[in-house]
């Protein structure tokens, strides 16, 4: 309960003498059974208030402009509670605060100055408002803390520490002038594998290495003509130059279902759809291959990659680019360029780095996105494309072996990690 | 990506040169697009990058595209003699496995070297190129016991009997698929056919069933072999005309005298292997565009060369000719690369593009971050899950009916069966493998769910939702409803609670959120019976929010 005092108002001392406004109303209207409103006004004082609180508990109403009595009341609260609290009685609290509300009652206030004085002279343990406003600290003690002892836990709310690495990550690569792309965790076959001139009887298209959907298994290819320009293309290389693969192209296979299986289908999402040029884009991409799970392999990873695109870009650039990526992201001294192979770009080629601490790291694949690939989606422009290995450096910078712990469900470990 | 076996001295005695193991390293990785994985002693590991090159999976064809490099000279000749035999195709064939293609290597000296790289390469091919056999299948044989024409054809599985590689006893096609181990593993490929595919040669004598497994008798090759017969079978003419020519130049490459054959289709008469160069034109230009090179037209030549092309016409569209069994040049963007090699990525000079561009991070994560912030102020922690999952995470331990999902046909373990389309149960499995951490504990994730959309092209649609929990020994409603409060108004937006049932939360203990009359998600207690399921011991107050309904218009 409360410690508060409280002490009627002038106007409550007033209604504990001469009674409440709307108990008057009640006594006048038991004797005269109807009044006009003229005339109530006039014999009870307060009577606004009198009715305002009358009508509310439906003890009057109005009829045919007369004042009429409803139902008399027996006791009535709010009166009782009046005389109680100008005898120094306790009242309950429902009652108290109509009271406060009507400014019957107040709450009685002790001094400041008479709280502070109390304490001066003594050994004191809470700073207190009144010791501070009155100046009256001057005269008392305070008493030391235990001010060694170490404060009680308390779990702060933090980042999840990959999440927040893939924030930094994103935010510098918007810093480098890269648009971010999105799209669909479940992807048509078209844009992970198709467009990008991955031939339908290609082995990375053999179920072993991607998942397919059971439920829901066919989406819808896009527009006709770049669907028919990828399948001239595979057929028969259509106008890019090229001898394509030679087979017939199956629209039902490109428009089956799968978990997206490389951040490359953002990419042909992107260049199909009028990119701006010259343009700039990347991608954070949750991306999910049937892979035996273990320490360097999880259920889900993410790809980092992206594409320049303008006309005159070549192989220097392209070269150009991955170091600074290499110096940017992993604070690379030296860069090693050598050959390598990705069904969709040509040249390509992988950039080892050589991180400060973990020696050299093969850190990027890339290449020129081949013809058969931009062309049919209606880029003449050359696309150059790349990807990091920013999982391995957020493994690194979070001390972490086990490429599945970066998806951690420790939270021990989690509170522990510093935020630097 | 496959790995080749091979000896470091034969790779020399291939090159005609003695090359260090460390320049071999350097001249793998420069050239063959290979990496060196291991070495011991004499014997290397190297891991072939392109995917694309069968005629890189052998000591042949590695020593060969080193050789290029470090001493160019003309593209190599592989003189053809006809060998005057015939593998006669039957019309049966055609529905079966229509294509086949064979050569005769003669005079070779069968030693251990060439005997392990002939069988790798067999296997690579078989495996990688050929998908299992599927698409590509080798067969090998001893030519001196093959009598005569062969005979492609398709043969009654249960009255047709020969002894397979390596057994004793004679069986039938179709005993040979249930017993014999490459039986099994091959059946799939010609079971669903009434008649198998068969070799034999003028005399009756069996020489295999393709793509299954060779004869004990003709089929197989030792090194008292002198002389040798290939043999390619499957669909693609690309496909059987690449492979047979990868086998004929490495074995021609160990010094045996490839010969042709005739094959006789119903229809048609081939002859293979075709070793006859290919040919593509390139405009020189585009060789200087891409590479962004300054080369002279006589350091491209060079260069060309270097890689391994014939120079037919020096003029502004070049034309250029190329081995039979590189089946890898598509487009002149592709002699692009290969002169790029020559010339040597280390010596590039590189050049960061110069475009001025305005980058911008997707809106979706914008907003994430931001809530992600609020969160934290209210002292949550942030947590990550997979967005793969099982039904029984989602539904059956949430006390909820099943929900039409995306779900996974080949997966690799039940317990990322099917893609979330709600975030609390990842919240709560988290919960899960932390009850012995100390309490109280607060957390929350923003991730992607799965929900089906017909209207979508791929029938689905990405939902960003927002989830937290608290838990401790005792846990009350009301702060879980002043973290929502806390952060729709930090959002600055109006909402409504309205009380609910939900099957996962205490009845008369969850409340639906309304912000501008829809439904954007729920707060409340977890029913026990939930806790129970997932086996929780201390109560649990949770809300769960759709991102995207969030954003304030």
């Amino acid at each position: 309960m409360t410690m508060k005092k409280f002490k009627l108002t002038e106007e409550g001392e007033k209604y504990a003498k001469e009674g409440l406004p709307e108990k008057n109303l009640i006594e006048l209207l038991t004797k005269k059974k109807s009044l006009d409103m003229g005339k109530a006004k006039d014999s009870v004082f307060n009577f606004a208030i009198a009715f305002q609180w009358a009508k509310k508990n439906k003890w009057v109403d109005i009829k045919k402009g007369k004042l009429i009595l409803l139902r008399k009341p027996g006791k009535i609260a709010e009166q009782d509670a009046l005389q109680n609290l100008s005898n120094g009685d306790d009242i309950d609290e429902k009652t108290l605060d109509m009271l406060c509300k009507r400014r019957l009652v107040e709450e009685i206030r002790e001094d400041a100055l008479k709280k502070a004085q109390k304490l001066v002279g003594k050994d004191v343990t809470n700073l207190t408002e009144d010791l501070i406003k009155t100046g009256l600290w001057k005269d008392v003690k305070l008493k030391p803390y235990n001010v060694e002892a170490v404060g009680k836990k308390v779990f702060i709310g933090k980042r999840q520490p990959y999440n927040a690495f893939l924030s930094e990550v994103r935010q510098k690569l918007v810093e480098l002038g890269f648009r971010e792309m999105t799209g669909p965790i479940i992807e048509l076959e078209f844009w992970n594998f198709d467009a990008m001139y991955q031939g339908q009887g290609h082995p990375s298209r053999d179920w072993t290495q991607t998942y397919n959907l059971k439920e829901p298994k066919m989406g819808t290819l896009p527009d006709k003509n770049i669907v028919n320009n990828v399948k001239e293309t595979h057929e028969n290389g259509w106008k890019t130059g090229s001898t394509g693969w030679g087979y017939e192209w199956n629209p039902k296979k490109a428009a089956q279902l799968m978990p997206r299986a490389h951040g490359t289908a953002l990419s042909a999402r992107t260049l199909a759809n009028m990119p701006e040029i010259p343009g700039k884009y990347f991608a954070i991409a949750r991306c999910y291959r049937p892979d035996i799970i273990d320490a360097t392999h999880g259920v889900e990873f993410n790809q980092t990659e992206g594409i320049v695109i303008d006309k005159d870009l070549n192989f220097r650039n392209l070269l150009g680019l991955l170091k600074q990526f290499a110096v940017e992201f992993a604070s690379a001294d030296k860069v090693k360029f050598h050959a390598d192979y990705y069904p969709f770009t040509e040249p390509s080629v992988q950039l080892s780095a050589k991180h400060p601490e973990l020696g050299w790291v093969e850190f990027a694949g890339a290449g020129i996105f081949r013809p058969e690939f931009t062309q049919p989606l209606g880029v003449m422009e050359p696309v150059l494309a790349w990807g990091l290995g920013i999982d391995r450096l957020a493994m690194f910078k979070l001390d972490i072996k086990d490429i599945r712990n970066l998806f951690t469900r420790n939270l021990g470990w989690l509170r522990k990690r510093s935020v630097l | 990506m496959p790995t080749i076996e091979l000896s470091h001295s034969d790779l020399c005695s291939l090159m005609g040169t003695v090359v260090s193991v460390k320049d071999l390293e350097e001249n793998v990785i420069m050239y063959a697009k290979g990496e060196v994985e291991e070495i011991d002693g004499d014997n290397l590991k190297i891991d072939i990058k392109d995917t694309n090159r069968p005629d890189l999976w052998s000591a042949e064809g590695i020593a060969r595209e080193i050789k290029f490099r470090l001493s160019p000279g003309k593209l190599p000749k592989y003189k053809m003699k006809k060998s005057g035999r015939k593998i006669l195709v039957s019309k049966e064939m055609k529905n079966i496995r229509p294509l086949i293609a064979a050569a005769i290597v003669k005079d070779i000296v069968i030693t251990e070297e060439l005997l392990l790289q002939m069988i790798h390469l067999q296997d690579k091919v078989d495996e990688t190129f050929g998908r299992k056999r599927k698409e590509v299948a080798i067969g090998i044989y001893d030519y001196d016991k093959v009598k005569g024409d062969i005979e492609y054809r398709a043969a009654d599985p249960n009255k047709v009997k020969f002894v397979p590689l390596e057994f004793k006893k004679e069986l039938s096609l179709k005993e040979i698929l249930n017993q014999h181990p490459k039986g099994k593993a091959y059946a799939h490929l010609i079971r669903k056919y009434p008649k198998y595919p068969l070799l034999a040669d003028s005399e009756g004598d069996i020489l295999s069933m393709p793509p299954v497994i060779n004869s004990n008798y003709s089929g197989k090759v030792e090194e008292t072999t002198k002389n040798l017969m290939i043999e390619v079978t499957g669909y693609s003419e690309k496909y059987v005309s690449t492979a047979i020519s990868v086998l004929a130049a490495a074995l021609s490459d160990r010094g045996g005298k490839p010969e042709s054959v005739e094959i006789v289709y119903p229809d048609r008469k081939v002859t293979t292997p075709n070793m006859k160069p290919k040919s593509i034109s390139i405009d020189i230009e585009l060789i200087r565009k891409i590479s962004g090179l300054d080369l002279t037209n006589n350091e491209i030549y060079d260069l060309l060369k270097k890689s391994g092309y014939g120079i037919k016409s020096k003029s502004k569209k070049t034309k250029l000719l190329y081995p039979a069994y590189r089946q890898d040049v598509m487009h002149p963007i592709d002699v692009v690369e290969d002169v790029i090699i020559s010339y040597g990525y280390g010596n590039v000079e590189v050049k960061v593009p110069e475009i001025a561009t305005t980058g911008k991070a997707d809106e979706t994560e914008v907003f994430s971050k931001r809530i992600a912030e609020v969160m934290v102020g209210l002292g949550m922690q942030e947590i990550l899950s997979y967005t793969l999952t099982n039904k029984n995470d989602l539904f059956g331990k949430m006390n909820k009916k099943e929900e039409p999902i995306a779900e996974i046909e080949n997966i690799v373990s039940s317990n990322w069966s099917v893609f979330r389309n709600w975030l609390l149960p990842s919240v709560l499995e988290f919960l899960l493998q932390n009850k012995h951490i100390e309490y109280p504990q607060e957390v929350f994730e923003i991730g992607d769910c799965v929900v089906l959309d017909n209207f979508q092209p791929t029938k689905t649609r990405n939902v960003r939702k927002l989830a937290g929990a608290i838990t401790n020994s005792t846990v009350n409603y009301e702060q879980i409803a002043s973290y929502v409060d806390a952060l729709i108004s930090a959002i600055g937006i109006k909402y409504k609670l309205r009380k609910t049932n939900h099957p996962s939360f205490v009845n008369g203990r969850c409340a639906e959120i309304f912000v501008e009359n829809k439904s954007i998600g729920f707060v409340g207690e977890i029913s026990p019976k939930v806790l129970n399921k997932w086996g929780l011991e201390k109560p649990v107050t949770a809300f769960e929010v759709d991102l995207e309904n969030l954003k304030p218009i």
